[in-house]
């Protein structure tokens, strides 16, 4: 037992080539690469695609790299649309802020969630939505054609009609010049835009969902890749990694995959 | 056209998923049973059915399940311990450390062997090596159905559970540390040894003393014991994390530290068994059944995995029980039924796995083939233990004369009042063997039976000690004639009496109505001695008949047979 402690002590985290774990054989050999919709987006992405400064998602696609020994991270760049219907640029991986839906897993393979997206509500901060009846008589702004959309539409149901933007940019635009009263986001995207906008703008509830950010592979992702990034993402979740990165980049405090620091507002079953 | 009137609604909500998760853990063991496959394999089959890869009733990424499991995780080992017979590994030392190590080392070896042939890293090896190590007592209520559980092999696989259960669980307490952080080797060694050394003390020395020092202040109520039984699983299961050791390594060293003081037989047990299996364990077991995947399950990778860790485990505690042969001289029934109860793989192993898998050092292919091999073993060891559990001859019971604390008959007046002293003395008797006070209020024919709420009062008042079963009322003309039915009935190992009055001494050692278990009586020497005894227990033959039993009662009672001056002396009278 004693010489089993002593190597087991000894071996390290080197989890580079551990079929136990899932081999990860990335497209162009000794690179991660990366896709995702938009950089820079606010919290997941700074800097450019070909010199990303920081961000969730960014370091996140750091760690992964290190986890599978791989010295490089090559990010390129497709637009959203085209993501979510499977056409990833010749990437490895997606990190762009995906929410797993029946819809997407026909056409991409989802890891494990690494962060728990529950839509959240962003509003100026001397405002306060956190309650059904008051999350009824505000004025929204949504992005068009996302989960969220349908969320609003299907359980919150405004009494006034929703404002849907194209882009994320524009609905927070649109909360800003006052023209909306709250945007719906996912909760590390809501909080991150809030912690960017200098206090100007707060997350104000929470709704309860069992709504995830996950990365996505292509659907002829080999099954040991797609092992290789779930372990990944779970011994980074275990070990701190997810928790630090979402506390540096995006304010959030998460304990695992979730936050319970902004007020959940109950939904009527 | 009913259901545009209706406005019906696709079933949502808390009620919609616990009415799932709860017909899969009523309805999955009963469908598997049917098969003659144990039920445990029908609840991940269950939460495969309901799970994101079956019907999809509960996504991937639900918290309320994967909370409820966690727990059910935590409940499972400390039921694990707390279910444990140290009795046995005290009775059967030698042998049990002999097989332990035998048992532990042999699959250790030959699952490390086998994780570095398939490719794994060291630490993933290593972890697939205490996991084919550990072993759960599943085929154990089969064999004592064939009335062989004080069978010295039965006895020593029984005891080498707690030995092996613990090696594997420091290991993956090393490894898990080791793949945290960037700290040396000497410095894991360290923290996990100093972690460790923590939460053993905590659970070990300070867990009983919360224990009894609650129980003397709230024990009266019976759900407060309970919730105190779950308190303690999560202080110790947090206390572990916060150390940076596995909350589960906390919740069995919970379990074994609480062990003396629940004994199996008892109420407050099987409350803790009760919630265990009905709720909580089940629910783990299905949140597992979540995890499966048929896509990954039915690959040749997994199958092929699967197959080599049924050949290392099965081959390696094969070895290790035919090595007890010559080792311990074991008949070939005796291997065979010892094999049936170190093969069965279920809640440690599960439970390292499921570790392995959130630390990310086991991916889904190895969980699933890890599930393969848990429905094998199963298979297997339940296979092996009803053939050859029926060739094993049946032992003798035990004499009462050498577990005189397994089941003790504490006899009080009908006024329904025993001295605390003489409380403590037949705890102190149960818990060195292990076992319960069963409380007997004796009636005479002609006096009044007491009241309800007497006998609560009664009852009450052993709670505070722990004693938890509910009291039994008996009405006989003659006192010797009762104690013997009551012997009889209750299957007991002693009966003390608390007889401040020499009410039945006379009676009780009267010709022909030796019960054939030691008979304390607790006699008037000790009046005025109220309140908490601290002082010498001095255990001496009425000299009526030759007692027996002397030595054996006078070693689990007195420990010290002089006066120690610190209070009063007990005298207590062997007839």
């Amino acid at each position: 037992l004693a010489a089993v402690l002593a190597l087991a002590a000894c071996s390290g985290a080197d989890a580079a080539h551990n079929r136990a774990a899932g081999v990860f054989t990335p497209v162009k050999p000794g690179v991660l690469t990366v896709v995702t919709a938009e950089i820079p987006e606010a919290g997941f992405w700074e800097g450019t695609a070909a010199a990303p400064t920081g961000g969730f998602e960014s370091r996140l696609a750091a760690s992964l790299a290190r986890h599978f020994g791989l010295a490089q991270v090559a990010v390129v760049t497709v637009p959203f649309a085209d993501l979510v219907s499977g056409q990833l640029g010749g990437a490895d991986i997606a990190l762009s802020q995906l929410t797993p839906t029946a819809a997407r897993r026909k056409v991409l393979h989802f890891s494990e969630p690494y962060l728990h997206a529950s839509p959240a509500v962003l509003v100026h901060s001397g405002n306060r939505i956190d309650n059904m009846s008051a999350a009824r008589a505000a004025r929204w702004a949504v992005r068009r054609q996302s989960t969220l959309e349908a969320y609003l539409s299907g359980t919150v149901r405004p009494d006034h009609p929703v404002v849907a933007t194209d882009t994320r940019a524009e609905s927070i635009d649109a909360l800003v010049a006052g023209r909306v009263d709250a945007v719906l986001l996912d909760l590390p995207v809501a909080t991150a835009v809030a912690s960017a906008s200098s206090g100007r703008l707060v997350v104000s509830g929470q709704f309860p969902t069992e709504d995830d950010l996950a990365a996505a592979m292509a659907v002829h992702a080999s099954r040991s890749n797609k092992d290789a990034v779930d372990s990944a993402v779970r011994a980074l979740v275990a070990d701190g990694t997810v928790r630090r990165l979402a506390h540096r980049w995006l304010g959030l405090s998460v304990e695992g995959r979730s936050s319970d620091e902004v007020p959940l507002i109950h939904t009527p079953s | 056209m009913i259901a545009d009137i209706l406005k019906l609604q696709d079933p949502s909500g808390e009620a919609w998923l616990f009415l799932v998760l709860f017909g899969v853990v009523v309805g999955g063991p009963l469908v598997v049973q049917k098969l003659k496959i144990p039920g445990i394999i029908g609840l991940f089959f269950g939460g495969l059915l309901i799970g994101p890869h079956g019907l999809g009733f509960i996504g991937a990424g639900n918290e309320t399940v994967f909370a409820l499991g966690r727990l059910g995780l935590l409940y499972l080992m400390f039921v694990a311990g707390l279910e444990l017979d140290l009795d046995l590994v005290k009775r059967h030392r030698r042998s049990v450390v002999i097989f332990s190590l035998l048992s532990f080392s042999l699959p250790m070896t030959a699952g490390t062997i086998a994780g570095l042939a398939l490719d794994f890293e060291v630490a993933a090896a290593i972890l697939l090596g205490a996991l084919l190590a550990s072993h759960t007592l599943i085929v154990y209520p089969t064999l004592k159905a064939f009335r062989v559980g004080n069978d010295p092999a039965v006895a020593t696989g029984v005891g080498a559970t707690v030995i092996t259960d613990t090696m594997s669980l420091v290991l993956l307490a090393v490894v898990v540390g080791s793949t945290q952080g960037n700290a040396s080797g000497l410095e894991i060694v360290a923290q996990t040894g100093l972690g460790l050394a923590i939460v053993a003390v905590f659970c070990f020395l300070g867990l009983p003393r919360l224990a009894r020092l609650f129980l003397a202040r709230f024990g009266a109520s019976r759900t407060n014991r309970y919730v105190f039984a779950l308190v303690a699983l999560l202080a110790a299961a947090t206390l572990a994390q916060v150390v940076g050791i596995e909350d589960i390594i906390g919740a069995f060293f919970a379990g074994l530290a609480l062990n003396r003081l629940v004994p199996n037989e008892g109420d407050l047990m099987h409350r803790i068994d009760f919630f265990g299996s009905a709720v909580f364990v089940p629910v783990f077991m299905v949140s597992v059944g979540l995890v499966l995947d048929p896509s990954v399950m039915l690959r040749a990778e997994t199958l092929e995995m699967a197959g080599v860790f049924v050949l290392a485990c099965l081959g390696g505690k094969a070895l290790a029980v035919v090595l007890t042969r010559p080792l311990l001289g074991f008949s070939w029934p005796q291997v065979a039924v010892l094999f049936s109860l170190t093969a069965a793989q279920a809640a440690a192993t599960l439970a390292v796995a499921d570790v392995g898998r959130n630390n990310g050092l086991f991916g889904n292919t190895v969980f699933n083939a890890v599930l393969g091999l848990i429905l094998v073993s199963l298979v297997v060891a339940s296979t092996v233990a009803s053939v050859f559990g029926k060739q094993v001859p049946v032992p003798e019971t035990p004499a009462a004369a050498s577990h005189p604390g397994r089941r003790v008959l504490l006899v009080t007046s009908p006024e329904c009042s025993v001295r605390s002293a003489v409380v403590g003395l037949a705890t102190r008797l149960a818990a060195s063997d292990g076992g319960v006070v069963v409380p007997v209020i004796l009636v005479a024919d002609g006096e009044s039976v007491p009241p309800k709420h007497e006998v609560e009062r009664l009852e009450q008042q052993l709670g505070r000690s722990g004693i938890d079963l509910p009291s039994i009322v008996l009405v006989d003309r003659d006192p010797a004639r009762a104690v013997r039915h009551a012997v009889e009935s209750s299957d007991a190992s002693s009966v003390l009496v608390d007889d401040a009055g020499d009410r039945w001494t006379p009676d009780l050692a009267g010709p022909g109505d030796d019960p054939g278990v030691p008979v304390l009586v607790v006699g008037a020497r000790t009046e005025g001695a109220s309140g908490r005894f601290r002082g010498a227990v001095v255990v001496e033959s009425a000299g009526v008949r030759p007692s027996p039993y002397l030595d054996a009662v006078s070693l689990r009672l007195a420990g010290r047979r002089a006066r120690d001056g610190a209070g009063a002396e007990l005298v207590v009278t062997l007839l």
